[in-house]
């Protein structure tokens, strides 16, 4: 995943400004991440204990209104057909609001009653009082199930969520931040270098320049001196 | 006219009352109980109530075995039981097993006009009636449309017809309440029941009138009970109770005033068989409840019937009975199958 690649830009001090405020707003990029993954995981651990006390208690409610049930039946006979028979409309019914964390949306269910209990009557003759117990357990178990169903999605979608900004929190990490690094190193050698090759050009240009000069001043005086022979010679 | 019935009851009935104290004798004992108790799981069950009359009812079902076919298979021997005596009866038997059968029989009717007033199949409902209420129209309710309709075709053939005249005028049919007309049904059954006893005499009517009495007024202590915190008002809770028993007409006044428990308590003390009843109540969670004390009462008031000879109430009895220890053994199967074992000796014991 890292090669020794770099961004491919021309070496000049432009480009090194520009690679250094890339390389910060990288790193600020990368933090404000590492926050928001960390806000997310301290809720999930919140979500997730939640979850384990809420289906502990679940499977005594669960089990209290299974026998509730029998109790029922035991002194009632079996209401069972009539009850079914008599279902119309849902009494006990969901609203779905959103939740935000961190700016991940969770969807948090509540339920509320509507209507009256058209079940009022069932078990006038017999088994009225098992049969009130009966609802009241079922209704507690409906309840602890819509909670358990809002903690449940809320674990999957921010389970998503954190696996989504950890990958990229690592991306950022471990790719362009490395990649930046190195292009702004690759930069300050060829800078550096350029540098170098100047100073040697400038260096080298001197040194020549000197020859030069004193080759031409070896000359002047040789023609100088020619000159003063051939000046004594008309005079 | 003599009226010694055991001058000319084994004429007629005296087969059918041997066979049915031969079917009281197999009945399940204590030790039967204390058996079933110990059991861990239902297939243990099943292995102990092979020793018994149940035999092997339960050989034919397969793995895995749960409360529902146990309880299935016990009301399908009840029911075989049950049409044999009533196969074999003479009148006036076999009219006092028509009056038993008629109980059920409102149960089943009520199920059915639900579904046909619904409009739902009326095929699955027909497997959910009670078999001791069959009667031969059954099939026939899912042609009436209306309310109505479904009394004066399907209704007026069956022994229910003169209860729905007493209840009702065509009209209220619709929008009465279910439940309101199945008390009320229940109402008329019971008077003309007791009505019919009365008029048989002789032994019939010693045993069957107090234990009918018995019947009425618990409907009516349970119906008050039920209604506190209800919609229903005490006009109607009045309509419902039955005047056949002891507490008619002083006591179903009170009761029909009473708002709390402590105030049917106190009407209970009026009368010498139901303050006794009424202070083995225990409070909350803990003791009985008024239910399960007249349970007790009810089964008492059977057993004792089968000290005397020469009368219909054995036949009654034993029905009761059986239908107890049905609820009994359902519920021990229940605790033991659900592993909720602290209830479990909360069942009624018979013998």
């Amino acid at each position: 995943m890292s090669g020794k690649d770099r961004i491919e830009i021309f070496p000049s001090r432009m480009a090194q400004t520009i690679m250094k405020a890339r390389l910060k707003g990288a790193q600020t990029g990368r933090n404000l991440l590492k926050k928001k993954s960390d806000a997310l995981t301290l809720r999930f651990r919140q979500i997730l204990k939640k979850i384990i006390e809420t289906k502990m208690l679940m499977g005594e409610v669960m089990r209290e209104a299974a026998f509730s049930l029998a109790e029922a039946k035991f002194t009632a006979g079996d209401f069972s057909t009539t009850v079914i028979q008599n279902v119309n409309k849902a009494q006990v019914k969901i609203r779905a609001k959103k939740d935000n964390v961190a700016g991940v949306t969770l969807p948090v269910f509540e339920h509320y009653h509507e209507g009256t209990d058209s079940y009022e009557l069932t078990g006038l003759a017999r088994g009225g009082e098992q049969l009130a117990k009966l609802k009241r357990n079922y209704a507690k178990a409906v309840e602890l199930l819509v909670e358990l169903a809002s903690l449940q999605t809320s674990f999957v979608t921010l389970d998503e969520a954190i696996k989504i900004t950890n990958r990229r929190v690592n991306a950022i990490e471990h790719v362009i931040i490395p990649r930046i690094e190195r292009t702004l190193a690759y930069i300050i050698t060829e800078l550096d270098e350029r540098e170098r090759e100047e100073f040697y050009r400038l260096k080298k240009i001197q040194e020549k320049k000197k020859i030069l000069k004193e080759k031409s001043e070896k000359d002047l005086e040789q023609r100088r001196a020619a000159g003063e022979c051939q000046e004594q010679q008309i005079l | 006219m003599l009226e010694g019935a055991e001058f000319y009851f084994n004429v007629d009935h005296g087969y059918l009352e041997g066979l049915v104290r031969g079917c009281k004798a197999s009945l399940l004992t204590q030790q039967d109980y204390i058996n079933l108790v110990q059991c861990e799981t239902l297939e243990d069950v099943k292995i102990h109530l092979q020793t018994t009359d149940y035999g092997n009812f339960l050989a034919n079902e397969t793995n895995p075995l749960t409360v529902s076919k146990i309880d299935t298979e016990m009301r399908k021997k009840l029911c075989r039981e049950f049409e044999y005596f009533r196969n074999h009866s003479l009148e006036p038997l076999s009219t006092f097993f028509t009056y038993m059968t008629c109980s059920y029989m409102i149960d089943n009717v009520i199920l059915l006009m639900n579904a046909a007033l619904q409009k739902k199949s009326v095929k699955e409902i027909l497997v959910k009636c009670h078999p001791l209420g069959r009667f031969t129209e059954m099939e026939a309710v899912n042609i009436a449309e209306t309310p109505s309709d479904l009394f004066n075709a399907v209704l007026v053939e069956t022994p229910l017809a003169p209860f729905f005249q007493d209840c009702m005028s065509e009209n209220t049919l619709d929008e009465l309440n279910i439940e309101l007309l199945r008390n009320k049904l229940y109402k008329s059954y019971l008077e003309a029941f007791y009505k019919f006893c009365k008029n048989h005499g002789d032994v019939t009517a010693e045993i069957m009138c107090p234990i009918l009495e018995f019947e009425a007024d618990r409907r009516a202590f349970i119906i008050t009970l039920n209604s506190f915190g209800t919609e229903l008002s005490k006009d109607d809770r009045e309509t419902l109770y039955p005047t056949c028993g002891k507490l008619y007409p002083e006591g179903l006044r009170l009761l029909a005033q009473a708002e709390d428990f402590d105030q049917m308590r106190r009407v209970a003390e009026h009368y010498g068989v139901y303050k006794p009843l009424f202070e083995a109540v225990g409070d909350g969670s803990g003791g009985k409840t008024l239910e399960d004390v007249f349970y007790e009462h009810e089964v008492q008031m059977n057993v004792l019937a089968f000290n005397r000879q020469f009368h219909y109430g054995v036949f009654y009895a034993y029905t009761k009975l059986k239908e107890q220890e049905m609820r009994n053994i359902v519920w021990i199967a229940e605790c033991i199958s659900q592993r909720h074992r602290t209830k479990i000796n909360s069942y009624i014991p018979i013998l």
